[in-house]
């Protein structure tokens, strides 16, 4: 007697041939070592970015994006919407979650040199979905039309706007004029619902089917140390243990969604002084501190367009990094980038530590 | 030759020198001249404190004063320049005025220096509707030819001669139109209607005149906030003659209005929280028509303001019962100067209550059991208002969105103000209609605030349950993990 779920499995498979999927499935392994953790991250970051999307698409339902409207809709959400506020805090925590877990991915990815050949394309897609990813940030930010989301999004777009040469058509692309207007909301709504999630999509199915072509990558040394080298299915064995942690994920948002609801604060008035202590989210900060402490000028450059340039060397060395790091590409521990990598990140979390603190 | 003879041909020879028109350099000829042909202008000036301090016509008109030839002494050569004209003719004043070198020094002076820098950084000194010259000159007020010091009673600016001076403009509708349209030309007789007007008519110099009130070369219009008259400058400036208690003696009124109007309820509005609504001294005494406000009309001067409070007053059993007793209406329960804020103690029979002034005594009059109902009434929507206060503090305090209900709130804070002016009817069913309101518009609030503070604990279990649901499904996975990974390791 064929239970339900065979009837089904089979119904699916004469037509879509799920044999080979379940084939394929069944020979990939991932292998076992003390930094298996971090294999772990890539899933998380993934489900957290579908309740992204899931939570998103439910306040779309109720949400406005017009200067007269966006905080009263959200107002309106949080407030009369069953289980609206729910699902607004889990927007905003998983949202600050999903960067958490992407830079922590990242960095294992670093450290571990996945990067290197022959998977230079999954680095490049992960590192500019994790640009994106703060282009949501970035752009979801303001959607509340609150306080300080106007006057961080003000101090956001000015320091866009003090590149050299593009800095100026940037930012009046991304403010829709030359002031943060209502149309700088509209502008920031399409690029959150619309044009991010479209090249997000496209760049995170390239970056799942490398990963599932190319299989997870193995430590340099690790294959070459000897003795059995040890791994474990990736059905079911590794794929439950990602929902685990999911579950667990999961857990913790709904812990830090209700406990510490997201707060609408006041609604912006683009004629109010800015309020003091402006800060960007976590994720800008070091940045934003790093621009403070550069002298006003230096080698008759501004400090701010200094470290503007800086940055943007910095973060394109970082993103090429499989095609400068040669000896990991040969197999070869390369120190230079891990102490690099350790430098970047005492330098992230010292100067994310000072502008929270200040 | 004796003593005497050489004395008299001395007396002779210095008597030639000193009246030879040749060598008379020191007599001014501009003068003689326009004497000779009874020029009003000259004769007038030989009144004017400029001649009796040496000064000569061609010091202002320029030219040789020791020339006796006309063409001479008028010649461009010698610096005449005819009739100042605009603002010249300040500019001439100021030669002198505004130098300390003549007006201290030669003159032994104490006229301030700035007179005619302040003039011209006043009012008058903008430009004229001919767009030529400045609206005032020195010669508007002062006179041109018969100056005469402030202190003499025929000068214009003679504190009995001010209003008059004042008023050949700003009395003329034809002439101040072309400047202000809105602006009134009845000052001068609202002035002479007050009891300022009456006294400086009298000749009383102390009384205040329109100098007084708004400077004299300095004056600014009254919306400029350095003007002495702008709403929060004016109460430090009636306050300087009122609040002087050596100037005003012998004038039979108190000085300590201002001190009292400083702690009212008005003072603090205008003076520290700088309200101009506020009223200052004129919103009640009048400003050019000063005259303290009397029993009958006080309720007015108020109801100014507070229409509906006034209203309801004269509709009220206590209008008849004010008036047969000559109390004046307002100043009884509120004071006069210092009206201080209003509170609830103020109603009612107990110790604060101004109600129990009167109705102490009988404690089954009508009035007395109004009062304390009234008083009952107004406690119960007071405390209706702090309970749903506090639970919309609660709710906020526990991250609840309660923005509707904090706006519903108001209506409470409404009804509470709408009380307020109903006692004014002392009646209690007015007052008691709108009590209810409010208290109903509180039992909305509080039920609002109830229900998200209960969804705040809804939230709670919600989350305890779902929580408890998920750990339950991760340890089973876990299990099930674990289960597979032996069955595996089995095979």
């Amino acid at each position: 007697m064929k239970t339900i779920w065979e009837k089904l499995y089979k119904w699916i498979d004469e037509r879509v041939d799920l044999a080979d999927l379940v084939e394929f499935m069944g020979k990939k392994y991932v292998p076992i070592h003390r930094h298996s953790i971090w294999y772990y991250f890539g899933g998380v970051t993934l489900f957290l970015f579908l309740i992204q999307v899931v939570s998103g698409i439910l306040l779309l339902m109720y949400y406005k994006g017009s200067e007269d409207l966006a905080f009263e809709s959200i107002q309106f959400i949080m407030s009369k919407v069953q289980f609206g506020w729910l699902i607004r805090s889990i927007h905003s925590w998983a949202a600050n979650l999903f960067i958490l877990a992407a830079v922590i991915h990242m960095f294992s990815v670093y450290f571990t040199k996945a990067y290197r050949k022959p998977r230079e394309i999954t680095w490049l897609t992960g590192m500019f979905m994790l640009f994106l990813g703060m282009g949501f940030g970035f752009s979801g930010y303001l959607l509340p039309w609150n306080e300080l989301a106007f006057f961080a999004t003000k101090v956001g777009t000015d320091i866009a706007g003090a590149v050299p040469i593009v800095g100026k058509p940037i930012m009046v692309l991304l403010r829709g004029g030359e002031d943060v207007t209502g149309a700088t909301l509209s502008r920031m709504f399409g690029f959150h619902v619309a044009i991010f999630p479209g090249i997000f999509a496209v760049l995170l199915g390239i970056h799942l089917v490398l990963v599932q072509r190319q299989g997870m990558s193995e430590p340099i040394g690790h294959s070459e140390s000897g003795g059995d080298l040890k791994t474990m299915p990736f059905f079911p064995n590794f794929l439950l243990r990602d929902l685990l942690l999911w579950l667990i994920v999961l857990n913790v948002l709904a812990i830090l969604a209700v406990l510490f609801p997201w707060e609408l604060g006041v609604k912006a008035d683009p004629f109010a002084s800015a309020p003091a202590g402006i800060k960007p989210e976590w994720y800008f900060l070091f940045m934003f501190q790093s621009l403070k402490y550069i002298p006003a000028e230096v080698l008759y450059i501004e400090g701010e367009i200094l470290g503007i340039l800086l940055f943007g060397l910095a973060f394109a060395l970082w993103t090429m990094v499989p095609f400068w790091d040669r000896k990991s590409n040969f197999g070869q521990e390369n120190k230079v980038v891990t102490y690099v990598g350790l430098f970047v990140v005492a330098f992230v979390i010292a100067l994310t530590i000072l502008g929270w603190t200040a | 030759m004796s003593m005497n003879t050489r004395r008299i041909r001395a007396a002779s020879i210095f008597a030639l020198i000193l009246f030879h028109p040749l060598v008379s350099f020191s007599q001014d000829q501009c003068r003689t001249c326009h004497e000779s042909i009874e020029d009003p202008r000259a004769l007038a000036f030989a009144a004017d404190i400029h001649a009796s301090n040496g000064i000569s016509c061609a010091d202002c008109h320029g030219g040789d004063r020791t020339k006796e030839d006309m063409e001479e002494g008028m010649s461009a050569g010698a610096g005449f320049r005819g009739v100042p004209v605009g603002d010249a003719i300040s500019d001439v004043c100021a030669s002198c005025h505004s130098d300390a070198s003549k007006m201290v020094h030669v003159y032994k002076s104490t006229l301030p220096l700035d007179q005619v820098e302040a003039l011209k950084a006043s009012v008058h000194g903008q430009q004229s509707v001919s767009g030529r010259s400045r609206i005032a000159q020195c010669t508007s007020c002062h006179g041109a030819h018969g100056i005469l010091p402030r202190s003499n009673r025929k000068s214009p600016v003679h504190p009995a001669n001010v209003p008059t001076t004042c008023a050949r403009c700003h009395s003329n509708a034809g002439y101040m139109t072309a400047y202000d349209p809105s602006m009134p030309v009845d000052q001068y007789q609202k002035y002479r209607s007050s009891v300022h007007g009456k006294l400086n008519q009298r000749g009383d110099s102390k009384v205040a005149e329109c100098a007084s009130c708004h400077g004299s070369h300095d004056i600014l219009a009254a919306k400029d906030v350095r003007s002495k008259v702008y709403p929060i400058n004016l109460p430090a400036t009636c306050g300087s003659c009122h609040a002087d208690a050596v100037y005003m003696r012998g004038y039979g009124i108190g000085t300590d209005q201002l001190k009292e109007y400083s702690k009212s309820v008005h003072g603090v509005a205008l003076l520290q929280k700088h309200d101009i609504g506020a009223p200052a001294c004129n919103d009640c005494h009048g400003n050019h028509g000063a005259v303290p406000p009397g029993v009958e009309s006080i309720s007015k001067v108020c109801g100014s303001c507070h229409a509906l409070n006034a209203d309801l007053f004269s509709k009220s059993p206590h209008k008849k019962a004010f008036d047969t007793r000559g109390l004046p209406e307002c100043e009884t329960c509120h004071g006069n100067h210092e009206v201080v804020r209003t509170t609830d103690q103020l109603l009612g029979v107990g110790k604060e209550a101004v109600c129990a002034w009167c109705h102490k005594d009988d404690t089954k009059s009508r009035g007395h059991i109004v009062a304390a109902t009234m008083r009952q009434l107004a406690d119960s929507l007071a405390d209706a208002e702090d309970s749903a206060q506090r639970l919309l503090n609660d709710a906020e305090q526990k991250g609840m969105e309660v923005g509707e209900a904090r706006f519903a709130a108001r209506s409470i804070r409404q009804a509470r103000l709408e009380s307020r002016t109903k006692v004014h009817s002392f009646q209690e069913s007015q007052f008691r209609d709108v009590v209810e309101k409010g208290l109903s518009a509180a039992k909305d609030v509080s039920a609002q605030a109830e229900e998200a503070i209960g969804e705040y604990h809804f939230r709670r279990w919600g989350l305890l349950i779902a929580s408890f649901a998920i750990t339950l499904l991760a340890v089973s996975l876990y299990l099930l993990i674990r289960r597979i990974e032996s069955r595996q390791r089995a095979k």
